[in-house]
């Protein structure tokens, strides 16, 4: 019986050392299923190399890539990676040579197996993003909308235009100013020349500008960028000449204060403190100092007509402010007061991207709600 | 002529800067890299004649003794300090530092902080309940308003302690700002987004033009 | 006596407001401070990363906005001192790098962590987007040196960190629009998480990101610099901020309350 006993406990250590020794002397399998393939959407600087996730018992700790260029030697590009990914993209290949990979798998027991060598690629880059599929429809539905409209405007038809009170009072304010024989201050905002904002601003300049020239109303334009202030110079000069008046022109009423923001504002409160204009514009893209020069324009009895596309500063313009151009009405600024029918037109064009953005957002939400995702899953695409 | 070659370029430009956007190739993003040096070199030339039409400015100011011309000498002396420190010494340098410090930083922060005087002074003359979207409009901003602060909480959990919500003040402010905030900004900006799509295809065929002068 | 009150001149209201910010600073409060979500999310994301990692403060911020955006700059500095998480500081901003400078080496000199290995400063470059597509190649292709002028080669802590991916998170401190700028060139393209601290007057701004999670947190001004303190448990200048920004909230809580008031008594008269 004891003899019995004594054998079994000598087999079942055996095996349990048997067994031990396999395990620890296992390797782990090889990284399978590896491929490199030339990165999708890039300018073709990198590779992208997949592999299958090890299996969680697997005593893998992570993975090292190595390369070889055009055939040569491999060696290691990357950092050890951790044990969860199976994804590299390798961006430090050599354009123009093909490259083949090596996942290597190591263990913690500091030991390491590689894969097969995949097939060499070489790097290319692609002339269209297809991520960007969603982003190109919508920019040509868009754009066509706008261009049908500005064309077929060209025919004369009517085109309605709600009222916008703001630009309506575009007259009054400068017949104000006239009347009280003060100035009108114009300040195009932070923005450069760049901004698209400080350009419907600069639109919106050239109208009034061709409306005081006929009224010799002097208008004052700081400004916090040299090259808006060269424009804008060019500009109001222009729109006097027009209106056959170059004499009332004055070069020096449009001048550059400085760039920096509060410098900025202090310097606009100043002229406004001093010189009390009877209007005062403020066109185009703020920040911080918005209240600060339209309360300034509220304590000296100005009127005051805002308008910006910096949606977190329209609550300020709105309590200190006579009127507000509210976003987009900053931008169809330009288009209501000249009434230029192709300007009118894209107004039109606008109003019909509203209608397609209006009918996606309903369309994504019912199917969303009925679980069919596609929509969104496509929207999503865009990176 | 000289109306037309403007024209031509902002086309131009703005036709392949928008293809740019589209196109990962390294041919089109050399290109986008190369006009964006150029937008980027533009930048210093611009703050010369920036500084130049500032003194061209304040000499005539000096010149004709129009009002307040003695201003004109603070803004040189002021000028030429920070120039002449930072140029000669650089950034780092300590008396450049303590001219930031002391003088920058200061200006800067009283212009900033005018803010809280003039919030107060216009909320206080903006903010009645007119109308019915008024009164909306004001409970959501005063609830904002005290819930921003932990004031807004303490009072809550103070006055309506019996309520079973703690720190109600401040997680309806959360709300607030997290659905019809949200959701309203982003119809403005939906507009807005469509605005400059609009603007820019007037700049780009031409349409819009009076930033080179109006007219045709 | 009722039109008077309408038309209260804003001189009486200014001198309000000044007491309403002298009086809490001289002989200061202490009001009990609950942390809001998009701040814990912030402080947890920068808490579970092991030693080791990185993450990269943009101090977008001029001198103006300081008193909100230091606190929370210095919170999160010393948060990841004490968790050896390494910082890398830059600027898109031409007036912040003096004071970004200053306030590293003091928190820095405070937890012991040293230039070069622990942190890095790497100072301003101008132009927002180009500076950061250009990070997102190689951050060396943007600022070849640091603010004390070293060769990024030369730095340690640089030698294992090429681009973003290489970097934990962003956290953008702003008092403009350069979050905006961050989430669409360097989240959208490079898939890098996001974090924003943000001056009061742009919060609202934030929150369609933070519902899209492409911001992973949010600081709101000084609310957010003080909710960040007390999960450190280092109440500072962020608290005593928001501590006496209180009664003047309450001051403009209680002068619209009263405005209102005034108006409907009048308008009743007026029916």
């Amino acid at each position: 019986m004891i003899h019995n006993k004594t054998i079994l406990w000598v087999l079942t250590c055996l095996v349990l050392f048997l067994c031990g020794t396999f395990a620890f002397s296992q390797e782990p399998a090889a990284p399978s299923n590896v491929t490199a393939k030339d990165t999708p959407n890039d300018d073709g600087s990198s590779i992208t190399i997949t592999w299958d996730a090890a299996p969680e018992d697997s005593g893998v700790v992570g993975y090292k890539i190595l390369r070889n260029s055009d055939a040569g030697e491999f060696e290691e590009v990357s950092k050890q990676l951790d044990a969860n990914e199976t994804k590299y993209e390798d961006k430090t290949i050599i354009k123009g040579k093909t490259h083949a990979y090596i996942v290597r798998a190591i263990t913690d027991a500091d030991a390491s197996v590689d894969s097969q060598q995949t097939d060499a690629v070489q790097a290319k880059g692609q002339w269209f993003h297809t991520g960007k599929t969603p982003l190109f429809i919508a920019m040509l539905l868009f754009s066509a909308a706008i261009v049908w409209n500005i064309y077929n405007a060209r025919s004369g038809k009517e085109i309605f235009v709600r009222r916008i009170p703001g630009l309506e009072a575009v007259d009054e304010a400068i017949g104000r100013a006239t009347e009280m024989g003060r100035s009108i201050l114009y300040s195009t905002g932070l923005g450069g020349v760049s901004g698209v904002a400080t350009v419907a601003s600069m639109t919106i300049l050239a109208q009034v500008a061709r409306r005081t020239a006929n009224y010799e109303t002097p208008l004052r334009v700081p400004s916090n960028d040299p090259i808006v202030m060269n424009v804008v110079r060019e500009m109001v000069k222009n729109a006097y000449l027009e209106e056959g008046r170059p004499d009332a022109y004055n070069e020096e009423n449009i001048f550059f204060l400085t760039e920096d923001q509060f410098a900025y504002a202090a310097g606009v409160d100043g002229i406004m403190v001093r010189e009390k204009p009877a209007a005062v514009f403020l066109q185009g893209s703020f920040a911080a100092e918005s209240l600060i020069l339209a309360e300034t324009g509220n304590s000296i009895g100005a009127i005051q007509i805002a308008g910006t596309d910096s949606e977190h500063q329209l609550p300020f313009f709105i309590a200190a402010c006579d009127y507000t151009l509210i976003g987009e009405e900053l931008y169809a600024a330009s288009a209501y007061l000249s009434k230029e029918p192709m300007l009118l037109g894209s107004l039109r064009g606008q109003d019909w991207g509203k209608v397609i953005l209006f009918a996606a957002i309903i369309l994504g939400v019912f199917l969303e709600l009925s679980g069919i995702t596609w929509i969104t899953e496509f929207l999503q695409r865009v990176n | 002529m000289k109306r037309q070659v403007p024209l031509v370029l902002c086309f131009l430009f703005g036709v392949v800067m928008c293809f740019t956007q589209f196109s990962p190739h390294q041919y089109s993003q050399a290109v986008y890299n190369e006009v964006i040096n150029w937008a980027l070199i533009m930048a210093p030339f611009a703050l010369i004649f920036g500084t130049i039409t500032l003194i061209q400015t304040h000499v005539t100011r000096i010149r004709r003794r129009i009002e307040h011309w003695q201003y004109s000498f603070v803004v040189f002396a002021g000028l030429l300090t920070m120039a002449f420190i930072g140029i000669l010494f650089g950034p780092q340098d300590p008396a450049f530092e303590w001219l930031f410090n002391n003088v920058q930083v200061p200006l800067d922060a009283t212009m900033f902080s005018l803010l809280a005087f003039l919030i107060a002074s216009a909320a206080f003359r903006a903010f009645r309940a007119r109308t019915f979207e008024a009164t909306l409009l004001l409970i959501a901003a005063m609830i904002v308003l005290i819930g921003n602060v932990p004031v807004g909480d303490l009072i809550w959990n103070t006055v309506l302690s019996w309520l079973p919500w703690d720190n109600g003040a401040s997680e309806t402010r959360q709300w607030i700002l997290g659905n019809p905030n949200l959701s309203a900004r982003r119809g403005i900006i939906l507009g807005v987004s469509l605005g400059v799509i609009s603007q820019a295809i007037r700049l780009i065929l031409g349409i819009e033009r009076s930033y080179i002068g109006g007219g045709d | 006596m009722l039109s008077k009150l309408i038309n209260l001149d804003r001189r009486i209201i200014f001198i309000l407001v000044a007491l309403a910010v002298i009086i809490p600073t001289l002989l200061p409060l202490n009001l009990p401070i609950n942390v809001s979500n998009p701040t814990q999310r912030i402080y947890d994301y920068i808490d579970t990363l092991p030693a080791g990692s990185t993450i990269m403060i943009a101090f977008d911020y001029g001198p103006s906005s300081m008193p909100e955006l230091n606190p929370m700059a210095k919170a999160v500095l010393r948060h990841c001192f004490d968790k050896k998480v390494r910082v890398i500081g830059m600027t898109l901003y031409p007036f912040a790098p003096t004071l970004a400078d200053t306030l590293i080496k003091e928190v820095a000199e405070e937890k012991g962590a040293v230039n070069g290995e622990d942190y890095v400063f790497l100072g301003f470059r101008p132009g927002y987007e180009q500076v950061m597509l250009r990070m997102g190649t190689s951050i060396a292709s943007a600022f070849e040196k640091d603010y004390t002028n070293t060769p990024l080669t030369e730095i340690p802590m640089m030698k294992d960190i090429t681009n973003y991916d290489q970097i934990d998170l962003i956290l953008d401190l702003a008092s403009g629009s350069t979050t905006q700028i961050w989430i669409t060139y360097v989240n959208v393209k490079y898939s890098q998480q996001i974090a924003a601290g943000v001056t009061g007057v742009i919060v609202s701004n934030m929150y369609p990101y933070l519902q899209t999670k492409q911001l992973i947190g949010l600081m709101p001004g000084y609310l957010g610099a003080s909710e960040y303190e007390k999960l450190i448990g280092v109440p500072e200048k962020g608290t005593e901020g928001i501590n006496n920004a209180s009664p003047v909230h309450v001051l403009i809580f209680v002068l619209v309350v009263i405005g209102n008031t005034v108006f409907f008594i009048q308008r009743r008269r007026e029916e």
